[in-house]
């Protein structure tokens, strides 16, 4: 009887143990993470502009000024205006980047083609090659179709070069068991509609890190914009930040310009959070 | 079989006889040389906008929109609007203008304007024509002028003339300073009108406060700034009958070594900032602050000492007109100090000479691509006139390339002119190929830098550091010279 | 370890023969194919022949409208294009051009560069039009069969249906593969050809660019400052690549399996901070992080409170100190991404495996080693490949946090720049884009090499079907 209870006793606190380690851990690996951002909207509510008036990582006084420089006082840093472009541009490169790799991703996983592997490999070769080497010729290409200093010249490059980056929605897809596509199949289902009404609603978590992937790209996205918008009232909020940045006494407008432009990527994980976690909820399908 | 191939091979050599015949005719079409017009003909365009791309500065202080407004009102009649091209004011010509997209007249430093000339991007200039020629030092006019295929053009108007000045708190000198650093009792403060003193000051306030606070900082590391030292006792860049030879850059000529010495010194005062350019960042809020005493930098960065200076005022309980007035009164801007013959900080000996400062002239341009030449050059014509560039120095604090503007605000401006005129700055030179100096200056700088503050005094010993700089000549030659075929 | 060895070996001692194979089943896989072109063009009739000369003729003649209508607009649109600039375009491909603009006088000239962009295209343009040919004589060639053989020639329904069922993957590749062949190969091919030019230096439009065949290469071997300083980039940069990749890519997995363990409470709050540094733009962060080390930042000003003297993270003499920052920052904003996504693929795990594993008193280690890793691995070899993909060429890092050294013996380049941002340094600081472009196709060779053996390795390619 008290071997067992010993045993118990023991399991038990091996338990309470492995709960404070994975606690300590945790917190630990929140302040890494917390700790440069909460600098940032510290400095965000300096009242000095220059970061050298800090104590360490703390402004010395607090005030908004910083906030609101950033939307009144528009005649060097039009900030807003750079909000919305942004906002513009990475929706619709989003809606449009996504359809394109999650299309590109399935089909590679589902379909076998004879030009498939080439693909696969092809993709994987091209990706290897430095990016910005080839910016040059985007830049030379965009004169030619009239597109510099227009956004949707940027969304159509986006969206374009979206679906090189399919590989990891076709892990994704590989692992979802075929047994449901062949279920349907047989139920007379086509291809597409089992994309459609299976396959997809399957994938959510994949959607989801697709989507949020390619909404960011271009929502920081530097050397793209910076070539292609000349006009400032068009520049994407990364170009006119880093005009910012470069002025030394306006470290406090830059971090509240980049306070910013973080919460919208910030509410979209809290509004689709609960699609990663349980949107392939464990055991829908037996292997 | 008997009808299948001659149609494949019918459809295929039409297409490819198509191909082949358009193909031919543009090559043989494109292989004339067109006619060409002369673009100014002294007819202004009516009815047309032009872009003006301004630097932040005269945007961020209204006298772009003061210009444009004047510029309108004249030119209404025409149906000329001059609006501002909202670019970035670095723009490269280069890359927007061939495609339609560069601005119409661009006000740049001579050194970005003039590697336009190599592509043909900016338009060479009637200037004699022009009203300001006469008034303009012909230094400023030699920075505009280039020779293309034998014949000499000149492609910008100069507007006004950068060089490093000393900025420095006058209510920080100390309070017995006409008695103790006043040796020549010209009422000046011997620590702004000598390196020597300066350095000797700064060395006391760090001793003294225990490394809070600073004399003189500024990051040395800025080859724009740290070459002046190099070049006041021999050194140079880009040399030639031209000075576009850029096989010839010797910042070791002569006693070019001392110069190293002096920022080896300087740094010695300093803190481990000066390596990289915190300070060149930090140094409007702490000469605000009082941690720094004096740094170098040019003229058109004194609204943002200015503004740093009265908020700081301001946190100690003044008025904002308070603030203002005590800021005008102690933050100084005047020309650099003067070097010692020695080459040495600690050594007056030999007496003192001016410092070369490395320096340059903005101006106005217009680009090649612009489809209104007449209307441009009536545009620059009237944004140089002396109205216009006494409202701009007035209103940006610039030194204007006039004479008659230069002469009639006297001061500061007036020496700086003479400065230009007498060879103390050193127009930059404006090739191509001198980014590649600026990279590797700067890390020799930094070595120096970190030498005199690690204590590892490796460069105190004259010869290492003389062959040091010959090794960084020899690696600004192969950085230019190695890839050009 | 030794298996992957093994395995390595096996594969590049297998290239020979694969090499071998490959081209002795040619032969058989062309004689397929050829008879295949010599049925087609014996047996063709009539309507088929119609075809041939004009696309979608015979289709039309079947009373195939949309086929047809498809077939006849491809066509036209391919003259329309090359009559309108397509044949100009190819031509000046080869001369890059003949007239040297000259602004002055309105003299608009030839732009080399254009040409050879537009050149390209036009090159690509008349493969996609023979491959659009061959496809509609097959395609004509099959209603021929299908109305000899008396049976019912499909309707536009029946078109749409198959392009919706079987052939699903035409429908769904054709817009991605536009797109990547105008924006992703495109660029490629360009400056992989700019490595054949002496595009760079003085030679930029409008100065005419001309074709000069192997010399870049020839200047990159015969120049004695290039191999060392190539050498000591390129075993750095693979050290970066290896190193940052597994970092990112264990501690991705370790916060996800942290966060997936079922004593943690608020999930979603314990996962918003990783995200939080996730929705901060890159270079906002590493401007942060810039400032933070600098010499005169906030972690300099403690150490100096405290008594101790300046450090310099990213000075010049600090190699290693900048190399481990870099990897740290560099973790900083790549694991929260990884964990991301391992949080989904952990989510997909098969919880039977787990409670028959348990029924048989394995370990929590031993569920990791056993179920857990092989998944994840497999799951994800294509995002650790993309990693190192990404990682060797990781522009940002260095050029954001240590900018502007140049290191004692190295070219051009500091002791902590990868071969992208020496690249970078040539070709667009300095703009040598010819020499740069050389360079960059011998690393991208070198890379590619790598990648494909990994990935031709990786249990995911090999054994796609394993998981079905």
């Amino acid at each position: 009887m008290k071997t067992v209870n010993k045993k118990l006793y023991k399991a038990k606190s091996k338990k309470v143990l492995n709960v404070v380690i994975t606690y300590c851990v945790l917190l630990i690996v929140c302040f890494i993470f917390f700790f440069p951002c909460l600098w940032l909207i510290l400095a965000s509510f300096s009242k000095s502009g220059s970061i050298y008036s800090f104590d360490g990582f703390f402004p010395s006084e607090y005030g908004l000024d910083a906030f609101k420089t950033l939307f009144t006082d528009t005649t060097m840093y039009n900030y807003p205006k750079w909000f919305l472009n942004t906002l513009f541009i990475a929706a619709m490169s989003c809606i449009i980047g996504t359809i394109l790799t999650i299309l590109t991703a399935y089909v590679m996983s589902r379909f076998r083609f004879k030009s498939r592997k080439a693909m696969m490999k092809g993709t994987l070769v091209l990706g290897m090659f430095p990016s910005f080497m080839g910016t040059i010729a985007v830049y030379l290409l965009m004169t030619q179709f009239g597109l510099i200093n227009q956004r949707w010249g940027l969304i159509l490059i986006y969206s374009a070069q979206a679906p090189m980056g399919y590989m990891v929605q076709k892990g994704f897809f590989d692992t979802i068991p075929y047994s449901i596509d062949e279920a349907a199949r047989i139920d007379g289902a086509s291809n597409f509609q089992v994309f459609m009404k299976f396959t997809l609603p399957m994938s959510k978590p994949m959607l989801v890190y697709t989507a949020l992937t390619s909404f960011t790209w271009p929502w920081s996205d530097y050397i793209l914009p910076k070539m292609l918008l000349q006009d400032k009232d068009l520049y994407t909020v990364a170009v006119g930040l880093m005009s910012v940045a470069d002025d030394a006494t306006q470290f406090a407008r830059f971090a509240a310009g980049s306070i910013i432009i973080a919460i919208p990527i910030i509410i979209l994980y809290f509004c689709l959070v609960k699609y990663m976690i349980n949107g392939m909820s464990a055991g829908a399908v037996k292997q | 079989m008997k009808k299948s191939v001659p149609v494949i091979c019918a459809h295929f050599v039409i297409i490819l006889a198509v191909i082949i015949a358009l193909g031919v005719a543009s090559v043989v079409n494109g292989s004339t040389e067109a006619e060409g017009n002369e673009k100014f003909t002294g007819e202004l365009e009516t009815n047309c906008t032009l872009r003006i791309l301004e630097n932040d500065t005269a945007k961020e202080q209204g006298y772009l929109d003061a210009l444009l407004t004047a510029f309108n009102e004249e030119y209404a009649e025409y149906g000329i609007v001059a609006v501002d091209a909202n670019m970035d004011q670095y723009t490269d010509l280069e890359t927007g203008g061939p495609y339609g997209y560069g601005p119409d007249v661009l006000y740049q430093a001579n050194d970005s304007l003039m590697k336009y000339v190599d592509g043909k991007h900016i338009m060479p200039l009637p200037v004699e024509e022009m009203e300001c020629y006469s008034y303009i030092s012909d230094k400023a006019w030699d920075a505009y002028t280039s020779t293309v295929s034998g014949q000499e053009y000149v492609f910008g108007v100069p507007v006004n003339i950068q060089q490093p000045l000393l900025y420095y708190r006058k209510d920080l000198l100390p309070d017995n300073w006409e008695d103790e650093w006043d040796d020549d009792k010209d009422g000046i403060p011997d620590m702004v009108e000598y390196w020597t003193d300066l350095y000797r000051y700064s060395k006391q306030i760090k001793e003294e406060s225990g490394g809070t606070k600073y004399g003189y900082m500024k990051s040395l590391n800025d080859g724009y700034f740290a070459s002046g030292y190099f070049f006041s006792y021999g050194g140079y860049v880009v040399g030639g009958d031209d000075g576009r030879d850029t096989t010839d850059i010797v910042f070791s000529n002569g006693d070019g070594y001392l110069g190293g010495k002096i920022i080896w010194q300087l740094a010695s005062v300093m803190n481990s900032e000066c390596e990289d350019d915190s300070i060149t960042k930090n140094a409007y809020y702490r000469l605000a602050s009082g941690a720094y005493f004096a740094t170098m930098t040019t003229p058109d960065v004194y609204s943002l000492f200015y503004e740093e200076l009265v908020s700081e005022y301001e946190s100690q309980g003044y008025t904002t007109s308070e603030a203002e007035a005590l800021t005008e009164e102690n933050l100084v801007v005047t020309t650099v100090p003067k070097l010692p013959v020695s080459g040495d900080l600690e050594d007056e000996s030999q007496g003192f000479k001016e410092m070369t400062v490395m320096g340059g002239v903005n101006g106005y341009a217009v680009s090649s691509y612009t489809k209104y030449p007449n209307a441009a050059l009536a545009f620059v014509e009237f944004a140089t006139s002396y109205e216009m560039i006494t409202t701009r120095s007035e209103m940006l604090g610039i030194s204007p390339a006039r004479s008659d503007v230069a002469e009639e605000q006297g001061g500061l401006n007036e020496v700086i002119y003479e400065n230009l005129d007498n060879g103390t700055i050193y127009v930059m030179p404006s090739v191509r190929a001198l980014s590649q100096v600026w990279t590797l200056l700067q890390t020799f700088c930094a070595i120096l830098a970190a030498d005199a503050l690690s204590g590892d005094n490796v460069y105190t010993d004259m010869e290492v550091l003389k062959a040091r700089l010959v090794q960084v000549d020899e690696q600004i030659y192969a950085a230019i010279n190695t890839l050009v075929s | 370890m030794n298996k992957v060895l093994t395995k390595t070996k096996g594969f590049f001692t297998g290239i020979p023969g694969k090499i071998k194979n490959f081209f002795t089943g040619l032969p058989a896989k062309f004689k397929k194919k050829f008879a295949y072109a010599k049925e087609i063009i014996t047996q063709a009739n009539g309507k088929t022949c119609a075809s041939m000369l004009i696309m979608g003729l015979g289709q039309l003649l079947y009373k195939r409208w949309m086929r047809g209508i498809m077939f006849l607009f491809l066509q036209a649109a391919f003259i329309a294009y090359f009559v309108l600039r397509g044949a100009s375009d190819l031509f000046g491909f080869f001369t890059l051009g003949q007239v040297e603009g000259n602004a002055w006088y309105g003299i608009e000239g030839d732009n080399s560069v254009i040409m050879l962009l537009m050149g390209i295209l036009s090159i690509f343009a008349l493969i996609f039009y023979i491959a659009i040919y061959i496809v509609n004589v097959k395609d004509a060639y099959y209603l021929q069969c299908l109305d000899d053989t008396r049976k019912e020639l499909p309707t536009a329904k029946d078109d749409a249906a198959k392009l919706l069922d079987k052939d699903f993957y035409k429908t769904a590749l054709t817009l991605p593969v536009i797109g990547v062949c105008i924006f992703s190969i495109l660029p490629i091919v360009f400056m992989i050809l700019i490595a054949f030019t002496d595009y760079g230096g003085d030679t930029v439009p409008p100065a005419l660019v001309s074709w000069v065949g192997l010399e870049n290469f020839q200047k990159i071997l015969t120049l004695s400052q290039f191999a060392p300083t190539f050498g000591k980039i390129f075993v750095w940069n693979m050290v970066w690549a290896i190193l940052s990749t597994a970092i990112n890519y264990f501690a991705g997995l370790g916060l996800a399996i942290l966060l997936n363990k079922k004593c943690v409470k608020g999930k979603a709050f314990w996962r918003a901070f990783p995200v939080l540094a996730y929705a901060i733009p890159g270079f906002i962060t590493l401007l942060g992080f810039k400032t933070m080390f600098s010499n005169g930042g906030p972690i300099n000003y403690y150490i100096q409170q405290a008594g101790g003297s300046a450090v310099e993270f990213l000075g010049l003499n600090s190699t290693w100190s900048a190399r481990i920052i870099g990897l740290c920052v560099n973790a900083w904003i790549s694991v929260p991404s990884i964990m991301l996504l391992a949080t989904g693929i952990l989510s997909n795990i098969n919880q039977d495996l787990y409670e028959a594993a348990r029924v048989d008193g394995a370990s929590a280690w031993k569920q990791f080693i056993k179920i857990t890793l092989p998944y994840v691995l497999f799951a994800t070899t294509p995002v650790l490949l993309s990693q190192f993909i990404g990682n060797f060429n990781n522009f940002g890092i260095f050029y954001f946090l240590r900018d502007g050294y140049i290191s004692e013996g190295y070219f051009l380049a500091s002791d902590t720049d990868l071969l992208i941002n020496w690249l970078y340094t040539m070709s667009i600081d300095n703009n040598y884009y010819s020499i740069g472009a050389a360079i960059s196709l011998i690393i991208f060779i070198i890379t590619s090499v790598i990648s494909l053996a990994v990935y031709v390795l990786s249990p995911s390619y090999k054994q796609e079907e394993t998981f079905r």
